[in-house]
């Protein structure tokens, strides 16, 4: 059984489709690339299923449950976590209180003791390894490492399925590789399912097993990457324009 | 003298806390605050003539501003947060406006020329030496204790990280789990419980009119304005500041003119350092 599906799901803004009629599906333990080009409707996608944007039709499924129309809170506490395209992690805090707060109230467990949310704020932490900035402000951080930071906050709160919007942009070579990592390792050890919107064609080929794309907010296709790649639309419409 | 600024300071910068706090969610400000306030120290004068015991009195009378704050924020306040930015601001003024009016008709119908006194003043006691009266001590004492366990349990906690979290990006907090309606809730309860007892710590030094509710609103405009609106520590510092000042001010000049000076300094804030005294929001 699948452990996301999606279907037909439609966000208008303002009688403007942003997503338009999509339907799809992860396994447990699946990791989905969805690719396209700007505009095309990935980010609201995301949040869409994430909660923080509303759905105007279709029904968006977690496990056998029906959460669409569900707060954002109420979606991460049955274990959907996400990080967004520009980091927003609190400023006025440090890393490790950062990390702490979505070991918290971003767990799907049920709540937590002060000194178990610690606990797992600092594993998650390390596992980014960010151990040894525990106590530095966020301002410290650069762009890369504030990244890792918002992945150890969502993962501090021990997700099923992780949705991760364009984390890579802007990284230099080694950067991405260790992005790559990490998110493999997340599927690999932590058997987190993740779904992750890309624009980085290198590190999508590196690492998808499946890839979707989507296009004036419609799926183009949906499969392997050679699948993907041979489909002539998808030459024209997305490698076409694409910048990577 | 300086004795008396810092703690008149400690409970302004209470007030301003209280205010400021409000604020931060998405620039909510509350002009039935001082109402409020002035609510909390009747309910416990009420209570204390009835029979009750001072330390019981002063619960019940906070509890009532509390849950005051929780009325507001499930009532009057849906409105408000359904709207974004500027609609936000205005529509937040103009109700609150129309509940402190509402409060302040009830309070002068219903007792004309009250004045609320706790009567735990009169008596002087002497500690290191220096003299101070009973009610000022205690309203002391009571304002340090407060102060420090709210900037503690907003520092350290992770319920009152979650707080500053809300206040510094909504949708942020959010993404990490937190569901801002139960902050809201949370910061208007203890908004509530922190006006009522600036107004029940200011009525154990001097009466407390049924009418200054009014004034007390200004003060925390003030206050929360020179700490920068918005933070919590700017409020505090703030506060103790003007407590020094208006001292001082009124031992020199006068009252009347005391409130024109506290307004100056407010005025000069803006003009000066538009973020407030430490610059930052918190
Ligand atoms: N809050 C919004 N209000 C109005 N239009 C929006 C909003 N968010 C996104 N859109 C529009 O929806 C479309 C898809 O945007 P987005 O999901 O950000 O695309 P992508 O992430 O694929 O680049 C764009 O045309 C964008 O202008
Ligand atoms: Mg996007």
């Amino acid at each position: 059984m699948s452990l996301l599906s999606v279907d037909r799901l439609e966000k208008r803004f303002g009688g403007l489709p942003a997503v338009d009629g999509v339907s799809f599906a992860v396994d447990e333990g699946e990791i989905l690339a969805i690719v396209g080009p700007n505009g095309a409707g990935k980010s609201t996608l995301l949040k869409v299923i994430g909660g923080l944007e509303r759905a105007t039709a279709g029904v968006v499924t977690l496990g056998d449950e029906p959460i669409t129309g569900l707060s954002p809170h109420q979606i991460r506490r049955r274990g959907l976590a996400m990080v967004m395209q520009t980091p927003r992690s609190f400023s006025s805090m440090t890393t490790i209180e950062n990390s702490v707060l979505g070991a918290m109230f971003g767990g799907h467990t049920g709540r937590l003791s002060e000194r178990e949310a610690v606990a797992r704020g600092r594993d998650a932490l390390a596992f980014v390894g960010l151990g040894a900035r525990a106590r530095h402000p966020v301002g410290t951080l650069n762009l890369h490492e504030q990244r890792f930071l918002e992945l150890a906050r969502a993962l501090a709160g021990r997700p099923r399925i992780l949705l991760l919007d364009e984390v890579m942009a802007g990284l230099n070579d080694t950067e991405l590789r260790s992005s790559i990592d990490i998110v493999r390792t997340v599927r690999d050890h932590l058997g987190i399912t993740v779904i992750w919107v890309e624009h980085v064609m290198k590190a999508v080929m590196n690492l998808a097993e499946r890839i979707l794309v989507l296009n004036f907010g419609r799926v183009l296709v949906d499969g392997d990457p050679q699948q993907v790649m041979r489909h002539p639309e998808v030459i024209d419409a997305y490698l076409g324009t694409a910048r990577a | 003298m300086l004795l008396d600024g810092t703690a008149l300071g400690l409970q302004f910068g209470l007030l301003g806390v209280g205010l400021t706090l409000v604020y931060g969610l998405g620039g909510i400000l509350n002009l039935a605050y001082g109402q409020m306030a002035v609510m909390g120290a009747m309910v416990v004068t009420l209570t204390m003539r009835a029979g009750l015991p001072a330390g019981w009195a002063v619960a019940v009378g906070l509890l009532t501003v509390g849950a005051l704050g929780l009325l507001l924020d499930a009532t009057i306040m849906r409105p408000v947060y359904r709207q974004q930015g500027e609609h936000r601001v205005l529509l937040s003024l103009l109700l609150t406006l129309g509940v402190g009016i509402v409060i302040d008709g009830l309070l002068m119908w219903r007792y004309p020329i009250g004045s609320l006194g706790l009567d735990i003043g009169g008596a002087a006691v002497e500690i290191f030496g220096v003299r101070m009266r009973t009610g000022t001590l205690l309203a002391s004492v009571i304002s340090v204790t407060t102060g420090g366990l709210m900037l503690a349990f907003l520092r350290m906690s992770t319920l009152g990280k979650a707080i500053r979290s809300v206040i510094q990006d909504e949708e942020g907090s959010r993404l990490v789990g937190i569901n801002p309606a139960a902050v809201r809730r949370l910061i208007f309860i203890l908004s509530g419980i922190l006006a009522g007892l600036v107004a029940v710590t200011r009525s154990m030094t001097s009466p407390v009119g049924v009418n200054a509710g009014i004034d007390f609103t200004i003060l925390a405009l003030i206050v929360a304005v020179v700490g920068g609106l918005g933070s919590i520590s700017g409020a505090f510092v703030a506060g103790i500041l003007l407590g020094m000042v208006s001292t001082v001010s009124a031992f020199y000049i006068g009252q009347y003119i005391t409130t024109i000076v506290l307004l100056a300094a407010a005025a000069a804030t803006i003009l000066l350092r538009p973020t407030g005294l430490l610059g930052r929001n918190t």
